[in-house]
């Protein structure tokens, strides 16, 4: 560890505890500006006046914005993120149960697209304009283009449908094999590794050309280096700033935005609470949702600013 | 958040080779692109039937009045297409300029501005994207109805905080050079900077930024149609159809594949185009 | 105290004989006759005698487990039975909770909990003995104070209960012994019965007396809640000692929701599932082609009208609202909208499932020349109307479409307008002069037309009010004989039909599918899945 670093660390906690507390307001705004409350969403069609009346003064609705705002971060601070205000559980036993999943989804699609990722696009970078780089860049950018919900879909008519290699449906527990393991996650895996892989080759590939231009390499390659070599000895270091910036981004995508896949294949993850949360405006669950997201986006990204002070000289002291 | 995940995927886009033409490759891409935006012109007038009228019963095979089938309502899938080719071709890029234009000069005024400037604008976009999109989606809808031009901007609302994010990264490169600091001493103003020594000098990367981002737009369309905004029915854009046809894939598949197929090749055609241009990243010699 | 009303209301006598007959060597025919002379449809009556064969047919056998999906899922489902929003939530209630009566397959009130239930006071007071040989899981028994309880407890403003408005027409329930409840209404109503068994969707559910933590459920249904995790799934594990005799069939039950349509059948079709709810017309095909699958269609009153708001323009003239109606291509929505799983309407909300449907009432027929006659008499012709439509509203894209394209033809205009499904009910439904509704299926004349008809109603979408009306229902609802409440909801439908801005095309159906080899699901037309009561009737056949 060094000063550079040290320093970086306080002052992202510090302003992240600021950026935390302006998205808690903002969500709160949110959750005030949207047509209809808790007391309309959860009535729906059922709603009469009075009714709606009694449960917005049995779920202190009544009470101004600002006081309902404290009143919540105020049980936040002291450790309680409140109650459901449809179903009456508690926040922490609903996101408890969910949040393992999420992070084990995303850390298996992490394992498996971002090293293909990476090799694709070093390999494209290496031997730009060849074959291989436009046949990589067609296909990434093909299967991007695809929308998610098709691609889950026809995943699970070939794989689950016709063939029975997968579940249709995945269940996150009672896993006891790698085997079973392996059935559960692939198709939910692989859906998001298409979305992810595109963005994260293209980058590594441009941060990599980069490099690779500028004059130290030039000096390195006229000395005769392998072209490999030249390109993970020398070049790749100095790409890892961007290149680490562009999987923080994907990751933290892969905790709050799969709704799809999470529906489709029934994996009980976050990202479908926080949408239906917003469906029924049950801010307690809106906002411990929207937290954990937004604290993971800051967290991954102050991950991949470390990474690159670390990695450029020029940045280290 | 799923359109931020390419903010940082161009950062350090390479500035490619010198080129006085457009390459074979680049040919192709300005070949699709024009064919697209020549179909989103006359899509309606050239469409064999009308977008709304029941063809069949459903589901439709192929056939010569129909060549793609019908769709689960029963209307002609290629006339659908058609049409559908000026919401998703002009309302993406519409927005993704857009929120380059926004997300760009901000990121830009940060860049040159730094401190605490700098700092605010960050967090604040950092904020920004972590406010779930189905929720600011749906603020919009409520507070400004719906309308193609309030797609538009809502589009580029979402986008704009990934440009900024890229913008600002390769700005903040570009400030720390030489001939920049000597603009500054010389006296120059933030306006100046932003306009003849960075912008220049960064055009190169930001296009292929624009080309990820277009098909997220596109994408992203289908999505914000379903909640209400924008496209009204009986138009709809490439991923709507792709979207209401679903369950058709086994007896209709072209009805899901087709429009899919339109997004993909429109996709490529658009990145294969600016991966080529001509002159593409000749400003970054500067570097 | 005498008593002028019996419960059931086809009584365990006529349902004896049916047996008998079934048993014996009765055919179709007699037993139709049998029921038909007990007053009932032909077209109900046709129906039950023929679930009457088919469940004659085979035994049931125990053991088994199965998976059930429904059609939507929620991070906020719940247990409280007296809450549930979402079709998990009401199939839950039903496995673990029992009500004092249940709904057949001609929406004709049984008795549950209930060993008798009385009413005197010209259907005002009623006096209902509860079974003694009831016990919750955690093993107490059935009292009183746990119905009165039950009963009371969606009066609380504060609980935010659909079923509210029916909790307040019980202006007093008491204990009247330990196994007696005696509930006073607000005014007569002969339906408490059906109230009991269907108001809102599953009706008062009985829960244990102080109930307020719902993580888990302690009722006296057929099932034990063994795991329940809101939107991920609930594990229902058999309750042997169920007061039903040789009921329920299965051992267990999973149960979960996912809310995209396609995702649910494929999980049907890999094999992974045996049920699931909410299939959509456009998938029955791809179902009826798999040999081991079978659809499961429930006709019903449920329908998605176009609304017409009678106190603004366009609607307010009644020769608009005329013209509209014959602007419907009935046939074509129930051919390209429902796949012919629909059953062509009448602009009235009775379908031909309820005992109480007229079939007297001329059909509006699909007339372009009256559409036009009447667009003119408007004086609307030529002029472009907004139409709004969202997915929350079930099919109002599709069946905007088409009256769009038809209305071209005379000159009618409709400009669609897509409002999102999130907050529709609250923020646009009734709020726009031309919009959609979901009615739901009801289970009787007197709940929809309480509803949605009345002119006080909260829900009267079209804004129609009509004395007549109003009067003949507050007759009917004191009305013991049902040939005369008959006459009265005839009447009704025709003031509807004629007068009222909801333009009803098709009753839909709603459709589930499953594995062939899950038997004993008939169709009970309050909703899908038997009226959310599959649990107990189910079985397996290995």
């Amino acid at each position: 560890m060094n000063l550079a670093v040290l320093r970086l660390v306080l002052v992202r906690i510090a302003t992240a505890i600021l950026t935390l507390a302006f998205v808690s307001a903002a969500v709160f705004a949110g959750t005030e500006i949207l047509p209809g409350d808790v007391a309309e969403a959860v009535l729906g069609q059922n709603a009469t006046p009075e009714a709606i009346e009694g449960l917005r003064q049995a779920l202190h609705l009544d009470a101004p914005a600002y006081v309902r705002y404290f009143l919540w971060l105020g049980a936040l601070l002291s450790g309680d993120p409140g109650r459901s205000l449809v179903n009456n559980l508690p926040v922490a036993g609903l996101i408890a149960s969910r949040l393992p999943n999420s992070l084990m989804l995303a850390g298996v699609t992490a394992v498996v697209s971002v090293p293909i990722a990476l090799t694709l696009g070093i390999l494209s970078a290496i031997w730009r304009g060849s074959l291989f780089d436009r046949v990589a860049s067609f296909l990434t950018m093909s299967v991007v283009a695809v929308p998610e919900f098709l691609i889950a879909t026809l995943c699970v008519i070939i794989f689950a449908v016709h063939l029975h290699w997968f579940p249709a449906l995945s269940y996150a527990d009672g896993i006891v094999s790698l085997h079973q393991f392996f059935r559960v996650f692939a198709l939910p895996v692989f859906t998001l590794s298409c979305m992810l892989i595109a963005q994260m080759m293209r980058m590594t590939r441009a941060a990599v050309i980069d490099t690779l231009r500028s004059s130290y390499i030039e000096m390195a390659v006229l000395k005769g280096a392998q072209p490999m070599r030249v390109a993970l000895i020398h070049a790749l270091p100095n790409a890892i700033g961007p290149i680490a910036n562009a999987v923080a981004l994907s990751l933290s995508f892969l905790l709050g935005g799969v709704v799809i896949v999470e529906i489709i294949f029934n994996y009980p993850g976050l990202a479908r609470v926080l949408v239906d949360a917003v469906s029924v405006r049950d801010m307690p669950l809106v906002q411990a949702c929207v937290m954990i997201f937004c604290a993971t986006y800051l967290f991954l990204v102050m991950l991949a600013d470390i990474a690159g002070v670390l990695s450029n000289p020029r940045l280290r002291h | 958040m799923s359109v931020d995940q390419t903010i940082t995927a161009v950062e350090a886009q390479a500035p490619p080779r010198h080129r006085v033409r457009l390459p074979l490759a680049g040919m192709i891409g300005a070949a699709i692109v024009a064919f697209w935006v020549v179909v989103a012109i006359i899509g309606p007038y050239i469409a064999p039937h009308d977008v709304g009228a029941l063809v069949d019963d459903g589901f439709g095979p192929l056939r010569w009045g129909q060549p793609l089938g019908s769709d689960y309502l029963g209307r002609d899938v290629l006339s659908r297409i058609l049409v559908g080719a000026r919401y998703s071709i002009g309302v993406a890029a519409a927005a993704t300029f857009l929120a380059i234009l926004m997300g760009g000069t901000l990121g830009m005024l940060a860049a040159v501005s730094r401190g605490l400037v700098d700092m605010m604008l960050s967090r604040f976009f950092d904020g920004l994207i972590s406010i779930p999109s189905k929720m600011s989606a749906l603020i919009v809808v409520a507070a400004l109805g719906s309308s193609i031009p309030v797609l538009i901007v809502t589009i580029a609302v979402i986008f704009t905080p990934g440009a900024f994010r890229i913008w600002r990264a390769l700005a903040v490169n570009v400030n720390a050079l030489d001939f920049v600091e000597v603009a500054r001493a010389r006296g120059e103003g933030t306006g100046y900077l932003i306009r003849e020594e960075i912008l220049p000098n960064i055009a190169g990367p930001v296009l292929t930024d624009f080309g990820l981002r277009f098909v997220f737009a596109v994408l992203l369309l289908s999505s914000l149609s379903f909640l209400g905004l924008g496209v009204q029915p009986p138009n709809a854009d490439w991923g709507s159809l792709v979207r209401e046809n679903m369950n058709g894939l086994a007896e209709a598949a072209a009805a899901v594949i087709v429009p899919a197929l339109a997004i993909a090749i429109l996709t490529i055609g658009v990145n294969l185009l600016i991966d080529n241009l001509p002159g593409r990243g000749s400003s970054a010699g500067e570097h | 105290m005498n008593s002028d009303s019996r419960m059931p209301l086809i009584g365990s006598r006529d349902k004896l004989c049916l047996a008998k007959m079934l048993r014996g060597s009765a055919t179709r025919r007699d037993v139709i006759n049998m029921l038909m002379a007990a007053g009932m449809s032909a077209a109900a009556a046709g129906t039950i005698a023929s679930f009457a064969e088919t469940a004659h047919a085979q035994t049931p056998r125990g053991g088994g487990k199965i998976r059930v999906v429904g059609g939507l899922s929620s991070a906020v489902e719940t247990l409280d039975p007296a809450k549930g929003y979402i079709a998990v939530d009401w199939c839950r209630g039903r496995m673990f909770y029992s009500g004092l009566t249940v709904l057949d397959e001609t929406l004709t009130p049984q008795l549950a909990l209930a060993e008798e239930v009385a009413s005197s006071e010209r259907a005002t007071v009623w006096n209902i003995k509860l079974r003694r040989d009831v016990r919750f899981h955690d093993g107490s028994p059935l009292t009183s104070a746990d119905v009165v309880y039950s009963l009371r407890r969606p009066r609380n403003p504060a609980l935010g209960s659909g079923i509210r408005i029916f909790a307040e027409q019980m202006e007093e329930i008491t204990a009247s012994g330990p196994h007696e409840v005696r509930i006073r209404l607000s005014g007569p109503n002969v339906d408490l019965p059906v109230i009991l068994a269907a108001a809102g969707v599953v009706g008062f559910l009985i829960v244990k007396d102080g109930t307020t933590d719902f993580r888990t459920a302690n009722g006296t249904g057929p099932y034990k809640c063994a795991e329940f995790r809101p939107g991920v799934r609930s594990i229902a594990v058999r309750n042997t000692e169920y007061f039903k005799e040789g009921r329920p069939y299965l051992d267990e039950i999973e149960m979960f929701g996912i809310a995209d349509e396609l995702a649910r059948v494929n999980a049907l079709l890999s094999g992974e599932v045996h049920l699931i709810s909410g299939i959509t017309p456009r998938s029955t095909q791809q179902i009826a082609s798999v040999p081991n699958l079978a659809l499961f269609e429930t006709k019903g009153g449920g329908y998605h009208p176009l609304v017409l708001r009678l106190d603004r323009e366009p609607g307010s003239n009644r020769d608009f609202v005329l013209a509209v109606k014959h602007l419907l291509n009935r046939e074509q929505i129930r051919r390209a909208v429902y796949r012919n799983f629909a059953v062509i309407a009448n602009d009235q909300p009775i379908d031909p499932t309820s005992p109480f449907y007229d079939p007297g009432l001329p059909q509006r027929p699909f007339d372009l020349d009256k559409a036009r006659f009447h667009l003119q008499r408007s004086g609307f012709a030529n002029q472009t109307f907004p139409m709004v439509v969202s997915p929350a509203a079930t099919n109002s894209e599709e069946i905007a479409q088409l009256v769009q394209q038809t209305g071209g033809q005379i000159g009618l205009k409709f400009n669609l307008q897509r409002v999102p499904g999130d907050g529709y009910w609250t923020s646009h439904w009734m709020k726009h002069p031309i919009f959609f509704g979901n009615v739901l299926p009801k289970a009787s004349p007197d709940i929809i037309f309480t509803q949605i008809f009345q002119s006080q109603a909260v829900w009267n979408q079209s804004g129609f009010r009509n004395e007549r009306f109003d009067k003949l229902l507050l007759q009917a609802r004191a009305e013991a004989d049902t040939s005369k409440r008959r006459e009265m909801y005839g009447e009704m439908q025709r003031l509807v039909h004629e007068d009222s801005g909801e333009c009803i095309p098709v009753f839909a159906s709603t459709l589930d599918a499953h594995v062939s080899k899950l038997k004993g699901l008939r169709p009970i037309p309050v909703g899908p899945m038997m009226g959310y009561n599959y649990a107990e009737n189910v079985w397996l056949d290995q």
